[in-house]
């Protein structure tokens, strides 16, 4: 089985990294740079792929942050919920994909099955690594904004297809959820979903984080910042 | 009758879909299953016929760049005698309304409006939007012949999640005439994807499953792999030859001076608009490790052998236990039918073991009407198949 490392010490080293078909719940505040440790958990190491669903940056917005973030843009493709509603015209291409807006969950679908199909295909990046199946991260930033488009049931069955698609591909999965904007009844339905949850806080403008859902690793708080792509532990 | 503007379909709906009918095509999830609306519409616009368009999801500008796009042809508003409620409408219609039945009554005004000032024919939804704003039954109601024109044509558009159960009732309550479900499988090949017409008020007999292509903006109605198989000198080459418009056989000559075929045939057709590629295995017992290979993924199997030929039964038993348990259509075809010594078809499924349900066919592999009738009836066979 194919293991995503994480470049977090703590599990990395006592697991190897997350299984293939690992579905993630990053449960954040607002303003704690949740997005930025997003893009390094899905930050595509060598012979992987990341899909970014993005809800809140443009597409190239998306690249950028993942090129500052130390990955190669070849390997990240983005479906763009932003772009369409004020550029209709703007049409798709192999790794940049857009639908109007976030409450077109038949488009985004599409867009995320067209995108599999060409990593499979070996037809994504032109620089394919010949892994099989293909290690892809997929991010949806934010599972906050989806709902405030669609209601939580039809978000629910919908990130049930999506969790399922991703188990079903050996993917990675990490699904930002903006801790504060939602009642316990939304977060925990959609915990429903997961594997691993990461909970992050911020304190005394810290930040920490703790990991929930995996054995051997202890659900203690740790201090960290992000630092060019890369999760770095305060000791 | 309205085509759905995919002709291997009209086909097996017995020409298209009645005027006055109400449709769903239900999408599941993650499906590439849009042009199958698209289709209908581009159709039903080229037939000179007036539509209304209703898109809560999109804008009008984007809806028409994303079917553009999808079909490979704009299609241009003014000139056609299309109208829509969009995205936008909804949102004033929120505004003004809410989501209660202030706002049904609004969105039914719009619709009669729309209806009665363009002489609408035909109206397309896309459902699932209404149905997450107003309910199941509410959201249907809206699109029912009680808040749309009597003679108007109603065809929905649904990302269903909630699978064949949603479907089931639908046809229990004859909810709509004709239930058209597009769905995926990963068997049996990755990213695998198929139509089933579910339900139609005018036949018992249309349920069929059908996989399909996206190809250069039209959705093709594919059979990715049909298997000749059959023992040496059966006429496999001939028949796959006899099948195909292009095909190609690896082939050496032996001692003997007879041509066998040493790897495998293939070929490809486009037959009753269906993308049909064939492939043909080498009879041989020498060649039998190749068999899995050629075998693997295929949709169906044509088992061919020389009802001349009684010395031959005991191979052909063999490859038909291999192809029984892959649980995929079969035919056996009994070539050879105008030389002397045929067996009768009862010899031929007694000597080789055929189940009752399987049907046999006696024909010359030199006649293109006897193949296309074994084929015809694989084909059959395959679109009843239950994936």
């Amino acid at each position: 089985m194919y293991f995503y490392k994480t470049g977090i010490p703590q599990i990395d080293q006592a697991t190897g990294g997350f299984d293939a078909g690992t579905n993630l719940l990053l449960l954040a505040p607002s303003l704690s740079y949740t997005e930025q440790l997003a893009y390094a958990l899905t930050k595509p190491l060598p012979g992987e792929y990341a899909i970014m669903l993005s809800t809140n940056e443009r597409a190239s917005e998306v690249i950028d942050q993942y090129k500052s973030a130390g990955a190669d843009k070849h390997f990240v493709g983005v479906i763009d919920t932003i772009t369409k509603c004020s550029t209709p015209s703007v049409s798709d291409t192999e790794r940049f994909m857009f639908v109007t807006n976030p409450t077109d969950l038949t488009g985004i679908g599409i867009k995320f099955s067209h995108m599999v199909e060409m990593i499979f295909d070996g037809t994504f990046s032109g620089k394919e690594s010949g892994l099989f199946p293909p290690p892809i991260r997929f991010c949806v930033n934010s599972v906050s904004t989806l709902l405030m488009y669609r209601k939580l049931e039809v978000l629910y069955q919908f990130l049930h297809v999506m969790t399922a698609k991703v188990k079903k591909v050996e993917g990675f999965g990490i699904y930002i959820l903006n801790s504060e904007a939602f009642d316990d009844k939304t977060v925990s339905l959609i915990k429903q979903l997961m594997t691993i949850v990461i909970e992050v806080k911020v304190e005394r403008s810290d930040n920490y984080f703790r990991v929930m859902g995996i054995r051997g690793v202890n659900a203690d708080w740790h201090k960290f910042t992000i630092n060019k792509g890369q999760v770095v532990l305060a000791l | 009758m309205i085509s759905t503007g995919m002709f291997g379909i009209d086909d097996m709906l017995g020409g298209g879909i009645p005027e006055g009918s109400r449709v769903l095509y239900s999408l599941e999830p993650g499906v590439d299953g849009q042009l199958f609306m698209i289709s209908t519409l581009y159709e039903t616009l080229e037939k000179g016929r007036s539509c209304l368009v209703i898109i809560p999801h999109t804008t009008v500008d984007a809806f028409l760049h994303d079917i553009g796009q999808l079909r490979g042809k704009i299609l241009p508003a003014k000139e056609n005698k299309i109208v829509f409620l969009d995205s936008v409408d909804r949102e004033r219609i929120q505004r003004c309304a809410g989501k209660g039945s202030a706002a049904e009554r609004e969105w039914q005004v719009r619709i009669k409006k729309l209806c009665t000032e363009n002489k609408v024919d035909v109206i397309f939804g896309y459902f699932d939007v209404i149905y997450e704003d107003f309910g199941l039954e509410k959201g249907l109601a809206l699109l029912s012949r009680a808040c749309c024109p009597q003679e108007s044509t109603i065809i929905l558009e649904n990302l269903n999640f909630e699978g064949d159960t949603l479907l089931e009732a639908f046809a229990a309550r004859k909810s709509f005439d004709l239930i058209l479900a597009i769905k995926s499988s990963f068997r049996p090949l990755p990213h695998f994807n198929y139509f089933t017409i579910m339900y139609t008020s005018w036949s018992t007999e249309l349920h069929r499953s059908v996989p399909f292509l996206v190809e250069d903006g039209h959705v093709v109605p594919y059979i990715p792999k049909i298997v000749v198989t059959g023992p040496p000198e059966a006429g496999k080459s001939r028949f796959v030859a006899n099948a195909t418009e292009l095909a190609m056989s690896v082939d050496r000559t032996g001692l003997g001076g007879n041509v066998t075929t040493v790897a495998m045939d293939f070929g490809r057709l486009h037959w009753q608009d269906f993308d049909i590629t064939l492939y043909g295995t080498p009879g041989q017992p020498r060649f039998d490790p190749m068999l899995p290979v050629i075998l693997h993924n295929a949709m169906g199997v044509v088992l061919l052998v020389d009802a001349t030929n009684h010395g031959q039964l005991t191979r052909a038993r063999n490859l038909y236990k291999t192809i029984t348990r892959m649980h995929v259509p079969i035919v056996v075809a009994a070539n050879k039918k105008d030389l002397p010594g045929l067996m009768s078809e009862e010899e031929i499924r007694k000597g080789i073991g055929i189940s009752k349900n399987i049907p046999v066919f006696l024909i010359s592999a030199q006649q293109e009407s006897d193949v296309a009738d074994v084929l015809e009836s694989l084909v059959d066979s395959i679109t009843r198949f239950i994936y």
